[in-house]
């Protein structure tokens, strides 16, 4: 089943005739995930392969509503992943959301600050599931995906049952190796993204693996800033979620009031550090591992306890 | 991007929050003939971005001129980097109050927050006495409405003339805070005075740097970064921290370089310097490995794993950086993600063994630098 993208997900691509969005569209197709249509302003009756460009959201889904009315109930499309740059996203995640589209993937690195808070408060409002930015994006490896993953590196992208979410990219692909490596694979991997502002939050992400019936355990990995973790934390231990989670959190040794890599990744004020994070985990129950190496063996100790 | 109080200040007096009447002064001399002029007693506030500034004698109330001399003195020590400071009356004032805006990331709005003790760090208060904190949440399409600032300023305790000089600072500070892209705007003390007013003794503003392209006018000045080398990297658009220890760190990924960093540590390495081509930089090897080499490392250390910043780009950039600067230090590689098939044999070709596994590469560095400090290899 996995979360958030299958093989039920009918996607639009917005900016997927740039060279960054054809490539990554392209690789979306090659794994199984549905493009019905792209958008980019100016470039309707082109083509990117094979999937139809139109001038704008609304505008592609009454032609593909009307192209194929009685195949589809419901909307032509129930996901958006967008390959626009970051100082038109926001007009971009409001003009999905305006047509309907309630699962919207942003890979944008560098959205305004105030643009994400809008951002944010729109999908709450709307109901709506906002990944990113600053993000690869979603994938559920063997099924489809949303976004950016070398889903062919398979001792990272290996098909299985273990939920993955993440703050980073490129450690995301060190700490998935880990689990592949234990003998595990990934149900769904969630890249919540690195800014300070995520449109989705891990506690929402972790809802939703509780309820997914091909998620065993969960492996997080977080770092230093923000409350993200203590939100995850809270949820473990108000039993909202009960399955086994693995966490990695970076930055532990970062100095205080400088920003470690991603714009979310910043101790303030005393609070966010990676110490303070890796504490609440472990009071509430979670297993906390030092370093990503340990990431394998944990989910082995958790996974053979409860029988699986 | 953190302003200077004086820059912050500025901005205040374009949105009518009123400020001391202040001079800027450049050296100890123009200090004392500005204190002189503004008379006694007088604030005179280093202008740098650290925190912590009166702590460290950085900002200091004088009564007379010989005090205002000492003072400037003091501050204006080459080692203290303080290139500017702002003279300002000391304000009389009847209350010191609290009052900020922040993002809230869980509901997408924004934070203000006041409180009755201002002057206190609110980091501190908010661990000591959160109770003495009121917090409001502001809509992030809307804005801030009249009643939420008149609200708080009679839960402060305001009385009527007071309440509405601080509601309309409220105000004021909170449009500044939107049209500027703002991620912070502080004010910390607010003075009252005894004739109802109320002043904005400091200003702290930081732009987010993401919003840059559409707020002309907002740029880090040199003397504001530590060093050079964080000033060229800065100018590169290459995330980079100045630390002083053996290993240069020239990895790729915001999360993979932080992991590495906490590695190094871990296993009783020092780090030289924090630097990320990953993202957008993934081309630029050789200006990545120019910064590196400049703090004269013991060795470098290459950590990737990256999605869209492709292993054999990476691999080739950092062979011909290494043919082009020679570095005198060893470089450590463990280059992987997309295109690692080939990014393997580009090293291999050029001699330097491709390593695969992240904390592998982490004790070979850490080895390389004892070694290099004529300790013996672990």
């Amino acid at each position: 089943m996995s979360i958030i993208v299958d093989r039920n997900t009918r996607a639009i691509v917005l900016g997927a005739t740039g060279e960054e969005g054809s490539f990554w569209t392209g690789h979306m197709v090659a794994l199984g995930t549905e493009v019905a249509a792209s958008i980019t302003p100016g470039k309707e009756g082109a083509r990117v392969g094979s999937i139809p460009v139109y001038h704008s959201v609304r505008r592609a889904l009454s032609a593909l509503a009307s192209h194929e009315s009685g195949q589809h109930s419901g909307s032509p499309a129930n996901a958006a992943m967008l390959f626009v740059p970051p100082r038109f996203t926001k007009d971009a995640v409001f003009e999905c959301l305006d047509a309907g589209i309630r699962l919207i993937v942003t890979v944008a690195d560098g959205i305004p600050l105030h643009d994400a808070l809008q951002i944010r408060a729109a999908a709450l409002q709307e109901g709506a599931m906002v990944i990113g930015g600053n993000t690869s994006g979603v994938i559920s490896p063997g099924k489809a995906m949303l976004g950016m993953f070398p889903y062919w590196i398979s001792r990272v992208y290996t098909p299985g049952r273990i939920g993955v979410m993440t703050r980073s990219g490129s450690l995301t692909n060190e700490v998935t190796s880990m689990v592949v490596k234990a003998g595990f694979g990934v149900s769904t991997l969630v890249g919540v993204g690195g800014d300070p502002v995520p449109g989705m939050r891990f506690a929402e992400v972790l809802r939703l693996f509780e309820q997914d019936p091909e998620t065993d355990a969960v492996v997080m990995i977080g770092e230093l800033g923000g409350t993200m973790e203590e939100e995850a934390a809270s949820l473990i231990a108000s039993k909202a979620f009960s399955k086994p989670l693995v966490a990695f959190v970076g930055g532990r040794h970062a100095p205080p009031g400088k920003r470690m890599g991603h714009a979310g990744a910043i101790v303030t004020g005393g609070s966010g550090s990676a110490m303070d994070k890796m504490r609440a985990l472990a009071d509430a129950g979670a297993l906390v591992a030092e370093r990503a190496s340990q990431v394998g063996s944990l989910l082995v100790q958790v996974l053979s306890a409860r029988g699986h | 991007m953190k302003l200077h109080e004086y820059q912050a200040k500025a901005l205040f007096r374009e949105y009518g929050i009123p400020v001391p009447e202040g001079i800027l002064a450049a050296s100890a001399e123009e200090a004392c003939a500005a204190a002189e002029r503004t008379g006694f007693p007088c604030v005179i506030k280093s202008q740098i971005l650290q925190g912590g500034r009166g702590k460290a004698g950085l900002v200091r109330l004088v009564h007379s001129s010989e005090k205002a001399r000492n003072a400037a003195h003091f501050m204006f020590q080459p080692e203290k980097k303080v290139r500017k400071v702002l003279i300002e009356p000391a304000v009389s004032h009847v209350r010191e109050l609290y009052l900020s805006f922040t993002p809230d990331p869980v509901s997408g709005s924004h934070f203000l927050l006041a409180s009755a003790e201002g002057g206190v760090e609110i980091e501190t208060l908010a661990r000591e006495a959160p109770e003495k904190i009121h917090k409001l949440h502001i809509d992030s399409f809307m804005g801030i409405m009249p009643w939420q600032a008149r609200s708080i300023a009679y839960d402060l305790g305001l009385e009527p003339v007071q309440a509405k000089a601080f509601a309309a600072v409220a105000e004021s500070l909170f449009a500044l805070y939107r049209d500027k892209d703002a991620e912070l705007a502080e004010i910390n003390p607010l003075f009252i005075t005894a004739d109802g007013k109320a002043v904005a003794a400091d200003a702290k503003i930081a732009i987010d740097g993401n919003a840059l392209y559409r707020q002309p006018g907002f740029f880090q000045a040199p003397e504001d970064f530590d060093s050079d080398i964080e000033r060229e990297a800065a100018a590169e658009g290459i995330p980079y921290l100045q630390f002083d220890g053996d290993i240069s760190l020239m990895c790729a990924g915001a999360g993979l370089t932080t992991a590495v960093f906490d590695l190094v540590i871990d296993f009783g390495g020092s780090v030289a310097n924090y630097l990320e081509f990953g993202g957008p930089n993934y081309r630029k090897s050789l200006r990545a490995m120019e910064l590196c080499i400049k703090n004269k490392p013991k060795v470098i250390l290459v950590v990737t794993f990256g999605t869209i910043a492709r292993a054999d780009i990476m691999a080739e950039g950092i062979v011909d950086a290494i043919q082009r600067l020679k570095p005198s230090c060893p470089i450590v590689t463990c280059i992987r993600g997309t295109g690692e098939e080939k990014a393997r044999k580009i090293l291999l070709n050029a001699g330097l063994e491709p390593l695969t596994d992240t904390e592998e590469a982490v004790k070979r560095a850490i080895a390389h630098a004892r070694a290099a400090s004529g300790g013996n290899l672990p």
